[in-house]
């Protein structure tokens, strides 16, 4: 672990002393040097992410694939959402959008001297123990992550947005990166809020979002298998999240309203979300309008969701129009 | 809060770990609370400040590792003693907050909150002002020293960065980063007494022995610049490598270190004649440094390394380094000076002079 931690230290440092800081030096962006770091470990987290999905998620799927896929199309179009965000969209986002509207947020506040304590001012004893902070901080962004996934559903506008994701047919180790830019704006802005509350210690933030990828990629994998009727209420497994891309039918019509959890299904057991009963269901949504999205690439996917995001802004308006006139 | 990693063991036990054992000093210290215990000027650390990373490290400077590292706060960027040469001051930027910790250990004794932003720091020679430059939240405050009363917070643009103390204690000369420039306030009234833009990035920032000039630091260039405080203009420019940043007295005070962090060096600028006469190659960025008390050794902070490096000034050559924390930053040697020091710590009464 040591070792890995080095290597990813010196990766780190390698880029940001030998192509980052002299780029920056030569188009006058020194004065940036300190925030530019983060935005370098971002596209080393998208590309070790991609390195594993490809290495060891992509090998365990052929070797123990659920469905039969017939076809390809709509799996390259989630291989170009990953590539996209991963490299280039998220790091650009959070740099550019996320980071600045925190920075805001957190110097206006520590200007009235307003200054939240951190977890390990709240208790000493974690601080002191970096796993056990670790863990606290795992569990707290995850149940924030449970919360944001239930509005994601329950307010119309942000299902419009949110319904991308599980327009898939052919859920697979991809997929968990497919989604609206905006839905993912939001997403990065709830977390990074979320992380500010709790006073996440940045040098675990690494560690942080590198496992909550990695296991919500996983948790998309088309394989027929689980982690087993006790590992399964720990951490979530594929059989645990494909009930959640799951197509309703007459039958269950809120099936993919359960296990929203990302990692921990103990949210899920807690708020009685959770279904465990590993009946294979076919993936996708029942309405046509959303399933069309299947035959978009990745433009056309972003246009179609974004119309679909005003016609729901749309109709909320008429309905609060129609209950104000009666 | 008392950083419970760290406790003074009996001092034979403890003196001879520390040679051999560092990493275990932690645990078996740890066994034998009371005792006399190992005077603070007795133990060779340089303490880091990990500034990405909201810790300290510890580091034994004889058996070149880190012996240990405790969480601190959000930011912590730099360090410095008090006048006083007793506590260490740590600047927690983001936390608002300042921690006094003992200059040996990094054992924490009392804690300041409400101090905003405070990026920078530093107390006036004759020790009655102290003040912080809030880089992020572009303002400059002055406290009055014996009890951090706010005497007055002026807000600036922009990016308010270093700052240095002319020798009678009546200037503070800061530079702003986001301007180009450099602002010089009148301590005792607080007010604004002229500014001058002075180039790319400016940042460390130095009074000259004659009172006269200043030699600042331009990161966003490859030069440190002199600028004659009467004429409030740039008189000189000496080229030292890309990045040029802070800069510091070394031994003796006939010349000064700077480090320049995307050239990967350090140049040695003689006061005399204004000219670089050395070089040292550190990698990593190289950015604050700290001399040991036999003058010999540097030891400079490698923000893209995570590490600490240390530098023989006679061969020129990183005798090794020691891996800390994220984007380490401030740094401080304990022991008993006899080098040039903004601030010179007392000789502790019956050792060594």
């Amino acid at each position: 672990m040591q070792y890995l931690s080095n290597l990813w230290a010196d990766a780190h440092g390698a880029i940001l002393e030998y192509l980052v800081q002299p780029l920056m030096f030569r188009i006058g962006l020194t004065t940036y040097y300190e925030d530019v770091g983060a935005a370098v470990e971002l596209v080393m987290l998208g590309a070790t992410q991609i390195l594993v999905i490809l290495c060891v998620f992509r090998p365990i799927e052929r070797g123990w694939s659920g469905e039969r896929w017939s076809d390809p199309r709509p799996v390259r179009v989630d291989v170009t959402y990953t590539l996209l965000n991963q490299l280039g969209l998220l790091p650009l986002l959070v740099f550019v959008v996320m980071l600045p509207l925190v920075d805001e947020l957190l110097d206006m506040t520590r200007l009235h001297g307003f200054v939240l304590p951190t977890v390990e001012q709240l208790v000493p004893w974690l601080g002191r123990n970096p796993l056990a902070l670790f863990l606290v901080y795992f569990a707290a962004y995850d149940f924030a992550g449970y919360w944001m996934h239930r509005l994601q559903h329950a307010l119309p506008w942000w299902w419009a947005l949110h319904s991308l994701h599980h327009s898939q047919r052919q859920v697979g180790v991809w997929t968990d990166n497919r989604n609206h830019v905006f839905d993912d704006i939001l997403r990065e802005i709830w977390l990074a809020v979320v992380a500010i509350l709790i006073g996440v210690e940045p040098g675990q933030y690494v560690g942080l979002i590198l496992a909550t990828r990695l296991i919500e990629s996983f948790s998309h994998a088309n394989v027929r298998f689980g982690f087993g009727r006790v590992f399964d209420k720990i951490v979530v497994d594929p059989w645990f999240h494909r009930t959640h891309h799951a197509l309703a039918s007459p039958a269950e019509p809120h099936i993919h309203d359960r296990n929203f959890s990302a990692v921990l299904p103990i949210w899920d057991i807690l708020f009685r979300t959770a279904v465990y009963d590993y009946k294979p269901r076919p993936t996708g949504v029942d309405d046509p309008g959303v399933d069309a999205d299947n035959a978009l690439g990745w433009w056309g996917q972003q246009v179609a969701v974004g119309k679909r995001l005003g016609a729901a802004i749309a109709a909320t308006f008429a309905r609060q129009r129609t209950s104000r006139a009666t | 809060m008392e950083n419970p990693y760290i406790c003074n063991g009996r001092a034979g036990i403890v003196a001879a770990l520390l040679r051999g054992l560092a990493a275990f000093v932690v645990v078996l210290g740890c066994a034998g609370h009371g005792g006399s215990g190992v005077s603070a000027q007795e133990i060779e650390t340089a303490i880091v400040l990990n500034s990405e990373e909201a810790s300290v490290s510890v580091v034994d400077r004889k058996a070149m590792v880190q012996t240990h590292k405790f969480t601190v706060g959000r930011e912590p960027h730099h360090i410095i003693l008090t006048p006083d040469g007793r506590d260490l001051v740590l600047a927690s930027t983001v936390t608002n907050e300042l921690l006094f910790l003992d200059p040996a250990t990094g054992i924490e004794r009392r804690r300041i909150r409400n101090i905003v932003d405070p990026y920078q720091l530093g107390y006036s020679p004759d020790g009655k002002w102290f003040v912080t430059a809030a880089f992020r939240l572009h303002h400059v405050d002055i406290y009055e020293a014996k009890d951090f009363r706010l005497a007055k917070r002026i807000f600036i643009q922009s990016l308010p960065s270093h700052m240095a103390f002319d020798k009678a204690s009546k200037t503070v000369f800061v530079t702003l980063q986001g301007t180009n420039s450099i602002v010089a306030y009148d301590l005792a009234t607080q007010a604004e007494l002229w500014t001058a833009p002075v180039g790319e990035a400016p940042a460390g920032i130095l009074v000259l022995p004659d009172q006269k000039s200043l030699l600042v630091g331009l990161t966003g260039e490859d030069a440190a610049v002199v600028v004659d405080i009467e004429k409030r203009a740039v008189t000189k420019r000496i080229p030292t490598g890309r990045g040029a940043h802070n800069i510091f007295p070394m031994p003796g005070g006939k010349r000064i270190l700077i480090t320049n962090r995307i050239e990967n060096t350090i140049s040695a600028i003689d006061l005399a004649t204004l000219s670089v006469v050395d070089t040292f190659h550190v990698s990593g960025g190289p950015d604050d440094l700290d001399f040991t008390p036999d003058g010999k050794q540097f030891w400079v902070t490698q923000r893209f390394r995570r590490k600490v490096a240390a530098v023989d000034m006679a061969t020129r050559q990183v005798l090794g380094t020691v891996a800390v924390g994220r984007s380490p930053h401030g740094i401080f040697i304990n022991g008993p000076h006899t080098v040039l020091r903004t601030v010179e710590p007392p000789a502790p009464a019956g050792k060594r002079p």
